[in-house]
């Protein structure tokens, strides 16, 4: 996998100040990689994901088409929930972002399906401030789980991150590529 | 540290033998006299850590790395690294407040005398409830208010030595130690409030305090303009007194930003409100101040270089903020007046009569030469401004810490329309960090002078001290849980989207019959929302502390008047024993009043103080998403934690499996998420089944407004089928057999005195 150590996000409110910055997966099939290698991954989705357009859609169309593919659970966080029951999808738990991520520190927590632990969490969509809070404590407290943040504006506290990709375009072909890929590379 | 010695000097400063109550088990309690208390609140409501940076960078050993379980070189982990910072952001918080009472006090002091009664007015017998519970003093004069401080800065000496590198090494104490930081810095609003409130005539023992003008656009600036910027309003004070002594009152515009502007209105209601911090650097970007006057505590720290920009004068009034600027306290009013006017010299002035006839004899002469500089931006000439922007480079979305789409609202703007650039105004915390990083040096914060809109609010001014009388009146019904909450709304504001979200939050509150408070910067923004009718919510709703009603108490000092409802209720509704008494006051507090703190636009290290403070009152804090820059909450694990406490009646263990409160600080993510959060901390233990009824009404009736649903962990608070609400009976039946819900027990004595190791006695908690 040919990545890079994350530099500069596109927040000045999230620049590291540390020694141990995400992996950027510039190509979406690797991040596919890392999807495919989890046992119980979970996708945790923020207030963003129901008022962010990204083209002609919502980014929780993208978001929902990356979990479906691969039966990921969800975790809704503020009020996304009501929106997601709106398009017809009842998500695997209600937190808000500091609740699950307080769960997920918990390595004997039985996980939103009842599996145990998620040993891979993804992030799209929460508040890019309070996402890189988030992220830090899992970094530091939660050695039993990988964290990826599908992001466009990319989160130096997170294991795998989205590079910065300032124009909407380019996001949207990183996600539809990531789809095209999960639907290509579905396991048996 | 206790010794004979010591016991002794405490006895006599709170005089002990005086009959009013008898004396408690912790007067002026130290470091280690309440650790147990704490301990016993984090073991149910765990430090919850967000580091800001991997490595620890105090001391010369270092920079040392801590990620992945590495130490330090002194030994410390990551999770005491991030309490110590706590403690000392903690700290500055205590300290900014203390010192701004102690300042209080001896002006008034050298004002009146140490023996000026403390009288609070015919409604409020219990005049410190704070002070009585910590100190075991009952405050009759300011040399008691002045003792109060004197332990606040004893305590604070101990507090501050153990944040030395190869001091504190656990985070639980430390911890235990930013509780300690939290209550004295209470003890220090409270000391500071009533002083002033004694010592300046505030409103006391009164609800239905004058409603104030605010909105940066109330100011009229043809005539000469004085804004006032900070927290003590010592020196704004002295302004009103001079210009009422010389026939000038309405005549200048005396105007302030943050907690001054509370105070001097609470003191004279002609002066006006401009606004939050949030306002601060556009306000004085736009030129129509001819003078600014500066106190203490949140006041940028680049005043001199704008009032240089704009050509107003500027004096500094306190110690803590000098400014590099000469001290002319000594020299003749003349001079210094002289040399503002001819010179443009800036000066510090601490003396608050002497800063006062500068400040009007510089805005009366300043004013007629400066009516250009007082022109705002036009749209034309605005847009002319952001010609240059393109939108694309976005240095300045990238910089801002609102994440707002700047670079979008100057580009429109640029090519005349100002819609998007007024969005991002009402959200914009004022820290001008965009203008830097514009590569074509656009001045935007001045353009947002061309997209701001001029609204007028009507805010009530602060009233200080809950009444005794209204707490007799409403501490049966808070406790029992038919009336569902008392909430606060405090701190400062910096909010995660708009302005208006607080007065929102306030009126569904409100009209689900909570009793909502507000102070300090958040009661200002509570105020810049309208009606269709064009009213705010204090011209809509009683300002009585009572079921359904909105209450200003004050500037940031006067949250400890909700804090004081609180202990009133124990003290004069249960007849609880205040004295010295902390565990036993806070205990009920925790158990058995619904009471929950906000802080939705979190900045300050005083904000957190306040908010760690009231956590080891036992009163819960949500706040907004900024709030989890602070780096520590206090969070439950929920269902799956141990809710074990005492049954005081039969004085056994009982599992309650009832989360309630559900976590003591807690940050949320969107306004609809901290509604429902905020219904939840209101939950008690103590709750009679219909108190319980009542509040989880409020709780599935805002659920399902913002999430469309039932609550999805309902059955962690429906006990008995008893508290069901009667509406919503049928569907909450159907999904409690459908998730397997269990009846829990009630209890109505719930306590966890008896749970760990305390002085308080169980029988205590009865009466």
């Amino acid at each position: 996998m040919a990545s890079e150590t994350m530099v500069m996000p596109y927040y000045k409110v999230n620049v590291l100040t540390g020694s141990k910055a995400a992996k950027v997966i510039d190509v979406p099939a690797d991040g596919v990689a890392i999807i495919n290698k989890a046992k119980n991954p979970l996708y945790v989705f923020g207030e963003e994901v129901i008022a962010t357009p990204v083209g002609d859609r919502l980014l929780i169309d993208f978001a929902l088409e990356i979990a479906k593919s691969r039966d990921i659970a969800i975790c809704a966080t503020a009020h996304v929930k009501k929106k997601m029951l709106e398009l017809g999808v009842k998500p695997d738990s209600v937190y808000d972002i500091i609740e699950i991520v307080h769960f997920l520190k918990m390595k004997e927590w039985s996980g939103v399906r009842g599996k145990g632990f998620h040993d891979l969490v993804l992030f799209t969509g929460v508040r890019c401030d309070l996402a890189e809070r988030g992220l830090a404590t899992l970094k530091h407290f939660a050695p039993h789980l990988k964290t990826f943040a599908i992001c466009r504006r990319s989160h130096p506290n997170a294991d795998f991150a989205v590079p910065v990709l300032v124009k909407v375009d380019k996001w949207r072909e990183y996600l539809e590529d990531m789809i095209r890929t999960l639907g290509a590379t579905k396991p048996a | 540290m206790h010794s004979k010695i010591r016991d002794a000097e405490i006895r006599a400063l709170i005089r002990a033998d005086d009959p009013w109550e008898p004396v408690g088990p912790t007067p002026m309690p130290t470091l280690m006299d309440l650790r147990n208390w704490d301990l016993r609140l984090l073991s149910t409501y765990e430090p919850f850590y967000a580091p800001f940076c991997d490595l620890c960078c105090l001391c010369t050993y270092g920079k040392c790395d801590l990620t992945e379980d590495r130490k330090g070189a002194c030994g410390i982990d990551m999770a005491s690294q991030q309490a110590r910072w706590i403690l000392i952001c903690c700290l500055m918080g205590t300290a900014a407040h203390g010192a701004h009472g102690r300042h209080m006090i001896d002006y008034l002091i050298e004002k009146y005398g140490e023996d000026f009664p403390i009288n609070l007015g015919t409604q409020v017998n219990v005049e410190a409830p704070i002070i009585r519970t910590v100190l075991g003093v009952k405050v009759e004069t300011l040399r008691d208010l002045r003792t109060a401080i004197e332990y606040v800065e004893r305590e604070f000496i101990h507090l501050v030595s153990a944040t030395h590198t190869g001091q504190e090494g656990n985070y639980l104490d430390f911890e235990s130690k930013a509780f300690h930081a939290g209550m004295l810095d209470h003890v220090a609003l409270e000391a500071a409030d009533i002083a002033q409130i004694a010592g300046f005539g505030y409103p006391t023992s009164v609800a239905d305090t004058p409603l104030v003008d605010l909105g940066w656009g109330i100011m009229d600036s043809t005539k000469p303009t004085i804004v006032v910027v900070g927290h003590n309003a010592v020196t704004a004070n002295a302004i009103i007194d001079y210009l009422r002594e010389h026939d000038l009152y309405g005549k200048v515009e005396v105007g302030g930003i943050c907690c001054t502007s509370h105070d001097v209105t609470r003191y004279a209601s002609g002066a006006k409100v401009i606004g939050p911090l949030s306002q601060q650097r556009f306000f004085l970007k736009t030129g129509l101040a001819d003078v600014v006057v500066t106190d203490e505590q949140c006041v940028l720290l680049d005043i001199p270089q704008m009032a240089k920009e704009t050509g107003a004068a500027m004096i500094a009034c306190s110690d803590k903020i000098s400014y590099g600027l000469e001290n002319a306290s000594e020299r003749p009013a003349d001079e210094i007046v002289r040399e503002v006017l001819e010179e443009q010299k800036q000066f510090l002035i601490l003396d608050p009569q002497k800063a006062a006839e500068v400040v009007v004899r510089a805005a009366l002469e300043l004013a007629p030469k400066r009516s250009a500089q007082k022109q705002l931006l036009t749209e034309a000439e605005a847009a002319a401004l952001a010609a240059k922007c393109r939108g694309t480079c976005e240095l300045c979305n990238r910089t801002c810490n609102s994440l707002l789409p700047v670079a979008a609202a100057v580009h429109q703007a640029g090519q005349g329309n100002f819609t998007k650039l007024g969005e991002v105004f009402r959200r914009c915390h004022g820290c001008g960090r965009c203008e830097q990083e514009c590569i074509n040096q656009i001045p935007i914060l001045r353009l947002m002078q061309a997209a701001a809109a001029r609204d007028t609010f009507k805010m009530r001014s602060g009233r200080g001290p809950i009444h005794d009388v209204e707490i007799r009146k409403v501490g049966s019904p808070i406790v029992l849980g038919t009336i569902p909450g008392v909430v606060l709304f405090a701190g400062c504001s910096n909010f995660p989207q708009d302005i208006d979200d607080v007065a929102w939050l306030a009126e569904e509150l409100a009209r689900r019959k909570y009793i909502v408070n507000l102070s300090g910067c958040a009661a200002m923004a509570a105020a810049m929302k309208k009606d269709d009718e064009g009213r705010t919510i204090y011209e809509k709703y009683i300002p009585e502390f009572d079921a359904g009603c909105i209450v200003n108490v004050g500037s940031c000092v006067a949250n400890c008047h909700v804090v004081g409802a609180a202990i009133k209720i124990a003290n004069i509704f249960a007849t609880l024993p205040n004295r010295a008494n902390y565990e036993l006051i806070s205990d009920y507090i925790l158990n058995r009043v619904g009471a929950c703190g906000v802080v939705w636009g979190p900045y300050s290290q005083k904000a957190l103080c306040i908010g760690t403070g009231a956590v080891r009152w036992g009163i819960p804090i949500v706040l907004g998403p900024h709030g989890s820059k602070y780096r520590r909450l206090y969070m439950s694990k929920k269902e799956m934690g141990d809710w074990t406490v005492m049954d005081g009646r039969t004085k056994q263990l009982v599992d309650t499996g009832e989360p309630t409160p559900e976590h003591m600080m807690v940050v949320t993510e969107s306004k609809e998420r901290a509604l429902v959060t905020i219904i939840k901390q209101c939950f008690r233990r103590n709750d009679t089944p219909p108190g319980r009824a009542i509040k989880l009404n409020s709780y599935i009736s805002a659920y399902k407004q913002v999430m469309g649903t039932l609550p999805d962990d309902l059955q962690n608070f429906v006990r008995t089928d008893k508290d069901i609400p009667i509406v919503y009976k049928r569907e909450v039946v159907a999904y409690l057999k459908e998730v397997g819900w269990q009846p829990k027990p009630v209890l109505s004595l719930p306590t966890i005195i008896g749970t760990y190791e305390t002085k308080v006695p169980i029988e205590a908690t009865i009466k």
